[in-house]
């Protein structure tokens, strides 16, 4: 093992949740960031990787994070948790940098990128501003900033998210640390944008020397950078060791698991397998037969969009306003029983898509039928019949549940408004059994969406679709909030009540993997329109359209394709 | 930037017309016959009969709301009903004074509140925040009033260290004679909801990610706050201080009554007790329109603290 | 079977912990809150007992003589109070004896010594005028502390009725215009910036200059039609943004109504922020109250209310009777402010979704 740069040992973080409870973020932690390497911390949400982070910055709010005595975070033969306020400022930002998962809120909005980058150069080495502004523009070359020169005296908004994301890659690495910390840096950006950051890391690393503790929750991006890799889980570390013994070798039945839950572009195994059927050394799952996916003519057509389209009114100029067409003229078929998957960047159009078919959005254009009537042009009272057929389960779970409205409410909430049920007795053991259906207990009725985590709150919002008896649910990025071993099982929970209840899926996303695994038939969309179309091996295998390669080609490629 | 601020302007017409429509429905339709009004305050039949005149009072209601809205656009609000005085020359005697004393505390007080508001966020979660928010609190539940009849008795009558009221001619007299004590008392409740305002607007921002960024650089906390967390707290300040800019012309009417100081706060308290309606239509409809021009000029200034502010 | 049947009802009852519990539980472990609580509980009692006449009800009786002296300073020199016993003692006297005269020629005359002497009794009581009350009493000899109690049920009284008229009308039209937006907002939110372009205490005398006529309903309606501005602002953001938020586009899908959806599924959402600034307003209009009565535009002259009290004190501070002011301005009004307004921090902080 080479030299070591910074050693965390024994690392115990507790928050103060209030006056008499404490919570135990950080469990007796230890590893090692050795000289000029990449070491991944990985976990899903909760499992304490950027609480670890933070104390390495001394950045963990005083007043209620308590950090064990006995904890040790060795740098430069120093204990950085006993470090005074001042030694910390002296390291952090030029020993020890940072970057963060969100670089629109992380740069400061009123003061322009090039000031914020020499910000540093002059705090740390003195230099006076023009001196730090010619080395700032030096930095933004190096970071892929076109136009360097004019862009500095842009302010952060006038930049699209990846260039954020580099002018905060410049800005950390201004004072050459000899580490760099990144939280999720590609996590809030498009997968061709992750691409070339996470190219950009590896190369400033490279050419730096410089170590890199890279925090994620994605083990194909691991997989791809990373040297080392720490698994945690509930702030306490499962297993670590080299990416090649994590990878071909893993040891603990967690990180097996989260290896084997995330759906590969180039399986397709009948049910995904989740956390539990490892921890329970139940690994059958793995060797599975393939499901079969696909169209074909015997399928009866439940709901097709006929040119539908889609314009927003912005504003322009002084008094007038001029349309943005976010869906262009998109026709498609959704056959009874199947999955059309949507895939596409922020801004494509995809999202819109799936609310203006069940009409949240107004439609500009076009028709959509169900039963030989178009949808569109119903009556709002002629609507409502129509309403509960079509259903849809969003992105955040976090915000698609009324916080005021305990479970019970929520589910009998649709079935008062379509006179489902005799009465309250029977609305609530309707209730019930649709909980079971999702699995969860009964025991849940009384409780509100914030004593739930995300999946449990994904499956709620299943049930109360599933009030409703729909015959198509729209998934628009019902599962890109999820951490992967929770994804996993909202696909399979999704799946089965497919197989149950027939229902026909439209299931829009960015993620490429997880459409490739649940669609029969997929739509590619690029600025509002689509762009290529076709089975889903079709098209993974052989992508027609420029965009579609530029897509496909820009998914991490993981660990296992990397050794072959 | 033009072509904004015509924008501007030209929807300030509805709100103008909205504003003396108000002034209208109140004065001349809820308030019902002058003659009733005024009976028993102004005894001259005459002068009733000549009021209701020209008001139109036996007119139809657009006709007399044209009387009206001839006079806003001239700006001459006729002859106060008590008097007999022109508005206009009400208005420009009456101005000096009132911004005498409220200049100066509107620039007292916000120096003052935004750096102690700094200085108590600072060392926030203390037992010295704690302390002063409390104080503060306290310090806002006590009436105006209280602090006004209790500084004139103690520090005006007592002990004699100000004049208990008076007002001159001189500028130079009233700013150093007979404005401090007023200015002072006024400061002096201002802190309380100041300090707290300024206060929560820099904890909200000190919650914000780009602070921690500015804190992962290694920047000293001080330089955190008055470089990174100051900026970005400029828009809630500006907003602040331009709503609060209309009171520089109507004052603070207390002060005005207590200090015995001529300002146009006191003229309209003057006006409500005698019912001359003129001078407080006029009044409405000036500060009205002096709020809308404040209002625009916040807008304009957040431009130059806000880049992201555009003018659409 | 029962047993069975019963067990969601009370799963329901143990699990329930919606946001209003929760805030509850944190605002029990704030201890300022709980003595502000407390405070602002006693100030309600003993004005909820004034209102119903159990108590102060004979706060305009002359107990006293004038400018009684409070009980705990002892007997000190009231010169007032003897000029003015001596001028209700002139007038007195002829009264009296006219009584008598007239005794003699009445028909009533074996009934008169009756009434003569029920007359000697109440003018007996009427001239014991104690030289000291417990905290003082004003010009009339009225007790000081019979008249803040009165006072406190006037101007908490006004702050509560004219605060549940702002809140209301905020409520209602910032809810319509965040909710439907287009046409209904750009209306409301002209009616918002005629209101708000003049300043807020100068609308008021406007409104109080037109209603010529004082008394408790003109001043609450004033307040109340004057005040909602600030809710409406806040309301209108909530709902600007709740009416995008997911849960609503989602009750949308389930076939909710718009009425529905504003009020069952969002209102319950931004009820806090109703309820914070409700206790905000209240303590707003109880200063705005207390301001006005002081210029003569509140209550009328037959009530009283702090404002009047200190319109009163202003005068008697000079010739050194501090009591009343004590009373109304420190120990009564400032008093209860300070505890509603700790309770509303707390209260805010407590329902604040952001802190978990």
């Amino acid at each position: 093992m080479s030299l070591s740069l910074l050693r965390v040992e024994n690392l115990r973080i507790q928050f103060r949740l209030d006056r008499n409870r404490l919570f135990d973020a950080v469990k007796c932690v230890s590893f090692d960031i050795p000289v000029n390497s990449t070491v991944a911390l990985v976990g899903e949400s909760g499992s304490g990787k950027t609480v670890s982070a933070m104390a390495i910055m001394g950045l963990l709010p005083k007043e209620s994070a308590l950090v064990s005595p006995d904890s040790l975070i060795i740098y430069g033969g120093q204990n950085l948790l006993r470090a005074d306020a001042g030694q910390l400022r002296g390291l952090r930002g030029k020993d020890i940098a940072m970057i963060f998962q969100e670089p629109m809120t992380s740069l400061n909005p009123v003061i322009r990128i090039g000031d914020q980058i020499a910000e540093s150069l002059m705090v740390h080495f003195r230099q006076p501003k023009d001196q730090a502004l010619v080395r700032t523009l030096e930095l933004l070359n190096e970071v892929g900033i076109p136009d360097a020169k004019r862009r500095l005296r842009f302010y952060p908004h006038e930049l699209s998210g990846g260039q954020q994301q580099r002018v905060m890659i410049a800005m950390a690495i201004a004072c050459e640390p000899k580490l760099l910390i990144a939280d999720e840096p590609t996590t809030a950006l498009d997968v061709t944008i992750q691409r070339q950051i996470l190219d950009l890391i590896a190369s400033l690393q490279l050419r730096r020397q410089m170590s890199v503790l890279f925090i994620t929750h994605d083990l194909d991006v691991v997989g791809e950078i990373a040297d080392h890799v720490v698994v945690m889980q509930n702030g306490e570390i499962k297993e670590s060791g080299t990416a090649a013994a994590i990878f071909n070798t893993p040891q603990h039945a967690y990180t097996k698991a989260l290896l084997a839950c995330r759906p590969r572009i180039d399986q397709r195994p009948a049910r995904l397998p989740v956390i539990e059927d490892f921890l329970n050394g139940n690994t059958a799952p793995i060797q599975q037969t393939e499901r079969n996916r696909g169209i074909d003519d015997a399928d009866s057509v439940l709901l097709e969009a006929k040119g539908v389209t889609k314009d927003f009114m912005v504003r322009q100029g002084v008094f007038s306003k001029r349309p943005f067409r976010a869906v262009n003229n998109v026709s498609f078929a959704l056959p009874k029983g199947k999955t059309v998957g949507l895939v596409g960047e922020s801004g494509s159009g995809k999202s819109t898509l799936g609310l203006t078919l069940m009409r949240l959005h107004t439609a500009t254009a076009g028709e959509v039928f169900m039963d030989g009537k178009n949808l569109l042009a119903l009556s709002i009272p002629q609507f409502q019949a129509y309403r509960r057929r079509i259903q849809i389960i969003f992105q955040n779970p976090y915000a698609s549940l009324n916080p005021r409205f305990n479970v019970e409410k929520i589910l009998t909430e649709p079935m008062i408004i379509h006179g489902i049920g005799l009465n309250e007795r029977e609305r609530r053991d309707m209730a019930i059994a649709l909980l079971d259906k999702v699995g969860m207990p009964s025991t849940t009725l009384g409780k509100y969406p914030h004593e739930f985590s995300g999946g449990q709150r994904q499956r709620i919002a299943i049930a109360r679709c599933l009030t409703m008896k729909p015959d198509v649910l729209i998934c628009d990025e019902s599962v890109s909030a999820l951490d992967v071993s929770i994804q996993a099982q909202v696909l399979n929970l999704l799946q089965d009540l497919q197989d149950e209840f027939g229902m026909s899926y439209l299931f829009i996303s960015h993620d490429l993997a997880v459409v490739k695994y649940i669609s029969d038939y997929v739509l590619v969309m690029q600025d509002g329109e689509v762009v290529e179309r076709g089975s889903p091996d079709e098209i993974y295998l052989r992508p027609q359209h420029a965009y579609t390669k530029q897509l496909l080609a820009a998914i991490p490629t993981g660990w296992s394709n990397n050794s072959t | 930037m033009t072509g904004y601020l015509i924008r501007r302007l030209w929807q300030m017409i509805p709100t103008m017309f909205g504003v003396m429509l108000l002034v209208f429905l109140l004065f001349n339709t809820f308030a019902g016959d002058p003659a009733q009004v005024l009976a028993g305050k102004i005894s001259n039949k005459a002068d009733i009969e000549n009021i209701r005149k020209q008001l139109g009072v036996d007119e139809p209601y657009w006709k007399q709301m044209a009387i009206f809205a001839k006079q806003v656009v001239t700006g001459d609000f006729g002859r106060s009903w008590a008097t007999k005085e022109p508005v206009s020359e009400i208005f420009k005697k009456r101005i000096g004074p009132s911004l005498t004393i409220m200049v100066p505390i509107l620039v007292i007080e916000m120096l003052l509140c935004v750096i102690l508001a700094m200085i108590v966020a600072y060392w926030r979660g203390s037992l010295t925040d704690r302390m002063v928010m409390i104080i503060c609190t306290i310090a806002m539940s006590v009436s105006f009033l209280a602090y006004i009849i209790a500084g004139q008795y103690f520090l005006g009558y007592r002990w004699e260290l100000f004049p208990v009221q008076g007002w001159s001619n001189s500028l130079l007299i009233n700013l150093t004679t007979y404005a401090p004590l007023p200015i002072l008392l006024a400061v002096l409740v201002g802190l309380g909801p100041g300090i707290r305002f300024y206060r929560s607007v820099f904890l909200d921002e000190i919650n914000h990610d780009y602070v921690r960024t500015a804190r992962a650089k290694g920047l000293s906390e001080r330089r955190v706050l008055f470089k990174h967390v100051l900026r970005n707290a400029m828009i809630p300040i500006i907003t602040n201080v331009a709503m609060s800019l209309p009171s520089l012309i109507f004052g603070a009417f207390l002060l005005e009554k207590f200090f015995s100081i001529p300002g146009l706060g006191r003229e309209v308290i003057n006006a409500v007790d005698k019912s001359d309606f003129p001078i407080i239509k006029a009044v409405t409809i000036y500060l009205a329109f002096a709020t809308m021009v404040f209002n625009l000029l916040a807008d304009v200034l957040y431009r130059v603290a806000d880049p992201r502010v555009e003018f659409k | 079977m029962s047993s069975l049947e019963d067990r969601p009802e009370r799963q329901y009852q143990s699990g329930s912990s919606g946001i209003w519990l929760i805030g509850w539980k944190r605002l029990k472990q704030d201890r300022i809150a709980v003595v502000s609580l407390l405070i602002v509980a006693l100030f309600m009692f003993v004005i909820v007992l004034s209102a119903l006449g159990l108590i102060a009800n004979k706060w305009d009786d002359q107990v006293g003589v004038s400018y009684a002296s409070p009980g705990f300073l002892g007997k000190v020199e009231n010169t007032e109070a003897l000029s003015a016993e001596a001028a209700l003692k002139e007038l007195a006297v002829p009264k009296d004896a006219q009584i008598v005269d007239l005794s003699s020629l009445d028909p009533l005359n074996d009934v008169m010594p009756e009434v003569n002497a029920r007359a000697k009794q109440l003018l007996l009581v009427d001239h014991v005028k104690t030289e000291t009350l417990p905290f003082g009493g004003d010009k009339w000899g009225r007790d000081i502390i019979a008249k803040t109690i009165k006072g406190a049920q006037s101007s908490v009284l006004v702050g509560f009725a004219s605060a549940f008229i702002a809140v209301f009308l905020g409520t209602l039209l910032g809810a319509l215009a965040g909710y439907y937006g287009r046409w209904v907002n750009d209306l409301l939110e002209w009616v918002y910036n005629v209101f708000t372009s003049i300043p807020n205490l100068l609308l008021i005398l406007a409104f109080a200059a037109v209603f010529n006529k004082r008394g408790l309903l003109t001043v609450i309606m004033i307040l109340g039609v004057t005040g909602w501005t600030g809710v409406y602002r806040l309301i209108r953001a909530e709902y600007l943004k709740h009416v995008n938020r997911e849960y609503v586009k989602a009750a949308e899908a389930i076939g909710a109504s718009h009425f529905r959806r504003m009020f069952v599924h969002i209102l319950p959402n931004v009820s806090h922020i109703v309820l914070v600034n409700l206790s905000l307003l209240v303590v707003g209009f109880i200063k705005a109250e207390v301001i006005l009565s002081y210029l003569g535009f509140g209550v009328p002259v037959d009530m009283t209310s702090w404002g009047t009290m200190l319109q009163e004190a202003q005068n008697e501070l000079v010739i050194g009777k501090w009591w009343q002011f004590a009373a109304a301005a420190f120990l009564s009004m400032a008093v209860l402010v300070t505890a509603f307004s700790l309770l509303t921090d707390a209260l805010r902080d407590a329902l604040d979704p952001k802190i978990k």
